[in-house]
């Protein structure tokens, strides 16, 4: 496969500091050069992450997401979530695979998070459904408060999301999904529709943005991607387009260059 | 105390496809003509360029060619009983900004409105009886006649050199177009677009039922082509990124394409980017405006005095304009009494969804904005509305426009959200399915309506306009009943799985329905319910005219460019050979 | 299917000849399911032995002469050319006998053969004006308003690198080809592709122009 998305990409886009967060349990994704924290540790500040390692020896795709926004807590959750959410099939990769995690932690921790884009003055109230997002956080400050108060939970019952067998897991989604808990402030109900849309985002969104690792998802679909000039193609009535899915980030080499930082607007 | 600047003749408040075209005539005739646009300038090349254009996320999910809410939003309530709210994010409809506007990011689908359309109300009380309506709806004649615009669609049609097929030509019927269409003086200036294998298979559908299906008209266009101001147009290439994208190609009609480059060449216009009209300044009087006040992107407070202004700032910006200037009453819903804000309407949209078998393969991501096929038969009053109790009704037809993954991965009812199940039926269906758009009239009613919000503020602290609106049930018994005739053509289809999906209230801002936004400042022949009279020049004030949709009293079946582009050079026929003349109230009021 | 990964753009990490076959099928059920032959690899080599004489022994073209560089190109244009030759859309005096000589599976054959091939590039002439290189660069990654002009990536594919079923690769394309080809576009001579875009093009594009698009793309058979 040439479109790889080299472990010196990450590096070019999240600046040289790495901090490296070691997440509880057992992540589902291995994380290279991982920097001894104790457990319970929040995000480590960067200036306090060692100096980088040498990238491990690349066999087979070891690489994992290097995260910045989500802790190793939030990350656990998050990685076990998004995996529910879009599992790995037959059909093709799960959320997992398709690096969605690493798309909503840079999301999160990017423009978007921060509020791009969004009417932020009170005052507020909670309004008809009619009427949509009424609450003030932005979506940085509505998943931070959201997993915290999920990961609390998890804690006093001695046992991780990521912990809980697959029926376990979905179960405990739903209840996010229509038990109308409170995380804190955030209902339960708005923070898995957040959680759904960017896990799907993540999963059909361009490459550039991290996630949708080597543009599988689409490869499974059958969507071409984004050079896309079908003026012949479109005769072919009912013929199937076969044509490897192109990305806004490739060079003429095929290799992917990931930049979640790209603004909304234009 | 803002800088006082040198007189202009014409001041023109949003530089989109209304305010250029404008702003280019009257220039052109000899005219000092200011532009003011609160967006950035953008061309073709470089901002509209590929790759980066196609992508989804950025343009269509987080809507990067769309008025930024953190500086203006719109506060919105189902009806008068509740607190109107600020949508903090759009999705139900995405106002554009920047230079050329909306009309940068629109599909291209281009439709002429028909004659029945603009005396609805004598029409319809003709056809149906004067108690055939419910007693809310407050539908209104033009004003106009559709023999009066027809000139003026034609001259918009070949501006952008629209692709399509004739239906009715000088009264006689053309096979292969729209039979319902009002007659027409010529036919479109480029031949229809390619049918893609959707298109074709309702077109058979349709047929085998006894429908009439055509070529959607549009503006993206099917061969190359020069248009009468001698701007250079390309042939589209069906990528799929229409609507909500910026066209790389030169191959949409957007102005950019069709009359910025004769505009900008022009001494006498000239075009500020960045600055936020305030308000329309008025003399003691209140007769009479003397010109506009903005703010640049530098934060800095302008005076512009002018002889004449025109606003052509999208119709919800035209309204809450009128409304923040002081000029014409505002509309109160307990009294009926006022104009500026009533009448505002929308689009009644449903969709039916046929799913096929593996074997089918549809390929969705090839499409243009506006490269469908559609009937016309349950559109505006094209059928017996006797017994059915609403008036109006849809165009139906395969013009889906993408295969865009994060917002189309179509999957039938009862397939779960997430989750294994819901995976698979993407993959199952992705490829294999063809939706149809059920595209519906919105007629208005009492208690829809446009006015300032007492709460809410953007950035500049000037009171967001407030939206009060939901379904009329006229609507909603519409919308039942096409979708009912949707779903016969998708069994005629050989579809596994049909399911129809029809507009269900309460309205909500949540969901995409088009940004078909209409009235607030509607035209007419009478000032005690119309705010500008049949030239879009304000009863109140006369040296003010206000082109967009917000002039269309209620809403039609079928999309509102062509009509506002009709109405644009309609209005600047008006201007130049009535007001410049004699300027004043062109109507006696 | 896409395991050729950019097999249907210019060659850059061409598999070997084993993945090719494997794949070759997969990948071109395409024209299976419009009823037209699916290309062999390994049949088209025996094809490609006659093209050698002109388009170089690895299909890496003949510069001097302008003859166009077939390695790597992409596999849907190779195709079309070759038909198109066949019935006259295209003509050219060399190719419009040569292709007749073969049939429509031959021809399929050879298309597949040359896609999957990588070749060395040309090795470099003299270096070429660093400002015709610069102009060519910004004409194909970004184009230019004043002239209308798209870049040429839109179908092409990253920088000229090729889009299958739209814009053929031009990396490392023969320069004296690309102004050729040009000219034909220009003066009407060529028509054979959709919705006259290149005609369009190449009208907009002056000698100039033609000439820093031409360099840059054959620039790129040497660039990193």
């Amino acid at each position: 496969m040439t479109e790889q998305i080299t472990r010196r990409s990450f590096f070019k886009t999240v600046g040289s500091a790495t901090a490296v967060p070691v997440a509880l349990g057992t992540p589902l994704l291995a994380i290279a050069d991982a920097t001894a924290m104790e457990p319970g540790d929040a995000r480590a500040p960067p200036a306090a992450a060692a100096a980088t390692s040498a990238p491990a020896p690349a066999a087979a795709d070891t690489e994992a997401p290097l995260y910045l926004f989500f802790n190793a807590e939030e990350a656990a959750f998050i990685e076990a979530a998004c995996e529910r959410l879009i599992p790995a099939d037959e059909t093709g990769p799960g959320a997992l695979e398709a690096w969605v995690p690493n798309y909503l932690d840079k999301q999160l921790g990017g423009a978007w998070g921060a509020g791009e884009r969004l009417y932020r003055s009170g005052p507020w109230q909670a309004g008809t459904p009619s009427q949509g997002y009424q609450l003030p956080f932005t979506p940085a400050e509505l998943f931070h408060t959201a997993l915290r108060a999920i990961n609390l939970h998890f804690a006093s019952t001695g046992k991780t999301f990521a912990q809980g067998t697959a029926e376990e897991q979905d179960a405990y989604l739903k209840s996010l999904e229509t038990g109308g808990a409170d995380l804190d402030g955030v209902p339960s109900g708005v923070f898995f529709d957040s959680l759904l849309k960017m896990t799907i985002e993540g999963y059909f969104s361009d490459p550039v943005y991290g996630g949708n690792r080597n543009m599988a998802a689409w490869k499974m679909i059958g969507f071409p991607g984004a050079y896309a000039n079908y003026y012949d193609a479109i005769d072919r009535h009912g013929v199937k387009f076969e044509r490897a899915p192109m990305s806004i980030g490739e060079d003429r080499h095929g290799h992917v260059h990931v930049d979640p930082n790209i603004p909304a607007s234009l | 105390m803002p800088q006082k600047l040198k007189e202009t003749d014409v001041v023109i408040i949003g530089v989109g496809m209304t305010g250029s075209i404008i702003a280019k005539e009257l220039a052109a005739a000899g005219y000092k003509v200011v532009g003011l646009e609160r967006g950035q300038p953008r061309f073709t090349v470089p901002d509209f360029q590929s790759p980066s254009v196609h992508d989804e996320l950025r343009f269509d999910v987080r809507k990067a060619l769309m008025q930024d809410n953190t500086r203006e939003a719109v506060t919105f309530r189902n009806n008068s009983s509740q607190t109107a709210l600020p949508i903090r994010r759009w999705e139900s409809f995405l106002p554009g900004t920047g230079l050329g506007g909306s009309h940068v990011h629109w599909n291209g689908q281009t439709y002429r409105f028909q004659a029945n359309d603009f005396e609805l109300a004598s029409r319809t009380r003709q056809r149906y009886g004067a108690k055939f309506l419910d007693p809310d709806i407050s539908i209104q004649d033009w004003g106009v006649t559709y023999a009066e615009l027809e000139p003026h669609y034609d001259r918009f049609e070949y501006l952008l050199g629209t692709s399509g097929k004739a239906g009715n030509l000088n009264g006689q019927i053309q096979p292969g177009g729209d039979p319902f269409e009002s007659p027409r003086s010529r036919g479109y200036p480029t031949p229809p677009m390619k049918e893609h294998f959707q298109g074709a298979t309702f077109r058979k559908a349709a047929t085998s039922l006894g429908y009439h299906p055509f070529p959607q008209p549009s503006s993206n266009l099917s061969q190359p082509y020069t248009n009468p101001e001698g701007v250079k147009l390309n042939a589209c290439v069906f990528c799929g990124f229409c609507e909500r994208y910026a066209c790389e190609h030169y191959a949409k009609a957007v102005p950019q394409t069709i009359i910025l480059p004769v505009l900008m060449r022009n001494p006498n216009f000239e075009l500020r980017t960045g600055c936020q009209v305030q308000r329309i300044n008025l003399d003691s009087t209140r007769r009479k405006a003397t010109g506009v006040t903005y703010i640049d992107a530098a934060g800095r407070e302008f005076e512009q005095p002018a002889s004449l202004v025109v606003t052509t700032s999208f119709a919800l910006n035209n309204v809450r304009m009128l409304l923040l200037s002081g000029i014409g009453a505002r509309y109160d819903p307990s009294t009926g009494k006022g104009v500026v804000g009533r009448n505002y309407a929308y689009q009644t949209m449903s969709t039916v969804a046929s799913f096929f078998g593996e074997d089918f393969i549809v390929n969705p991501f090839m499409a243009s904005g506006a490269s469908g096929t559609l009937i016309n038969d349950f559109a505006g009053d094209n059928f017996d509305h006797g017994g059915l109790g609403f008036i109006g009704g849809a165009f139906i037809g395969a013009v889906n426009t993408n295969g865009r993954p994060i917002q189309y991965h179509p999957v039938p009812p009862g397939t779960p959200a997430w989750g294994k199940g819901w995976k698979q039926a993407v993959v199952a269906h992705y490829n294999h399915t063809i939706m149809l758009s059920l595209h519906g009239s919105s007629v208005s009613q009492k208690q829809n309506y446009l006015d300032l919000d007492p709460t809410y503020k953007d950035a500049w602290g000037q009171p967001l306009l407030r939206m009060t609106f939901d379904f009329p049930k006229n609507d909603l018994r519409m919308a039942e009943y096409v979708t009912a005739r949707g779903v016969e053509i998708g069994r005629a289809t050989g579809a596994k799985q049909v399911a129809g999906n029809p507009r269900k209230g309460p309205y909500t801002i949540t969901q995409y329905q088009t940004t078909h936004n209409t009235g607030g400042t509607i035209m007419g022949s009478d000032p005690k319910t119309s705010v500008v009279n049949k030239y879009l020049q304000s009863w109140s004030v006369s040296n003010v005219f206000v082109v967009g949709a917000s002039n269309f009293p209620q809403n039609a079946s079928w999309n509102p460019t062509g009509t506002i582009g009709a109405l644009t050079y309609w209005a600047i026929d008006a201007m130049k050979n009535r007001y410049f003349r004699n300027p004043g109230p062109l109507v006696s009021a | 299917m896409i395991a050729r990964g950019r097999m249907t753009a210019c060659v850059r990490n061409p598999p070997t000849r084993i993945l090719v076959l494997g794949f070759v099928a997969t990948l071109w059920s395409a024209y299976a399911a419009g009823g037209e032959p699916v290309g062999d690899a390994t049949r088209g080599a025996v094809v490609a032995q006659a093209c050698a004489v002109c388009h170089g022994k690895l299909g890496e073209g003949n510069f001097p002469l302008g003859y166009p560089r077939l390695a790597g190109q992409t596999e849907n244009y190779l195709r079309k050319q070759l038909e198109d030759f066949v019935t006259g859309r295209r003509s050219n005096p060399l190719m419009d006998a040569i292709t007749r000589m073969y049939n429509e599976q031959q021809r399929a054959d050879a298309a597949a053969y040359y896609a999957s091939r990588s070749a060395p590039y040309a090795p470099a002439g003299a270096p070429a004006d660093p400002r015709l290189l610069a102009r060519g660069r910004l004409l194909v990654r970004t184009g230019d308003e004043a002239r209308q002009l798209q870049a040429c990536a839109n179908c092409h594919g990253p920088d000229g690198s090729g889009e299958d079923f739209a814009g053929p690769c031009l990396v490392g394309q023969s320069a004296t080809y690309v102004v050729n080809v040009l000219n034909e576009w220009k003066s009407g001579a060529r028509n054979n592709d959709g919705g006259r875009q290149m005609q369009v093009v190449a009208t907009r594009l002056d000698e100039k122009d033609a000439a820093a698009v031409a360099a840059y793309a054959e620039s790129l058979g040497h660039a990193k």
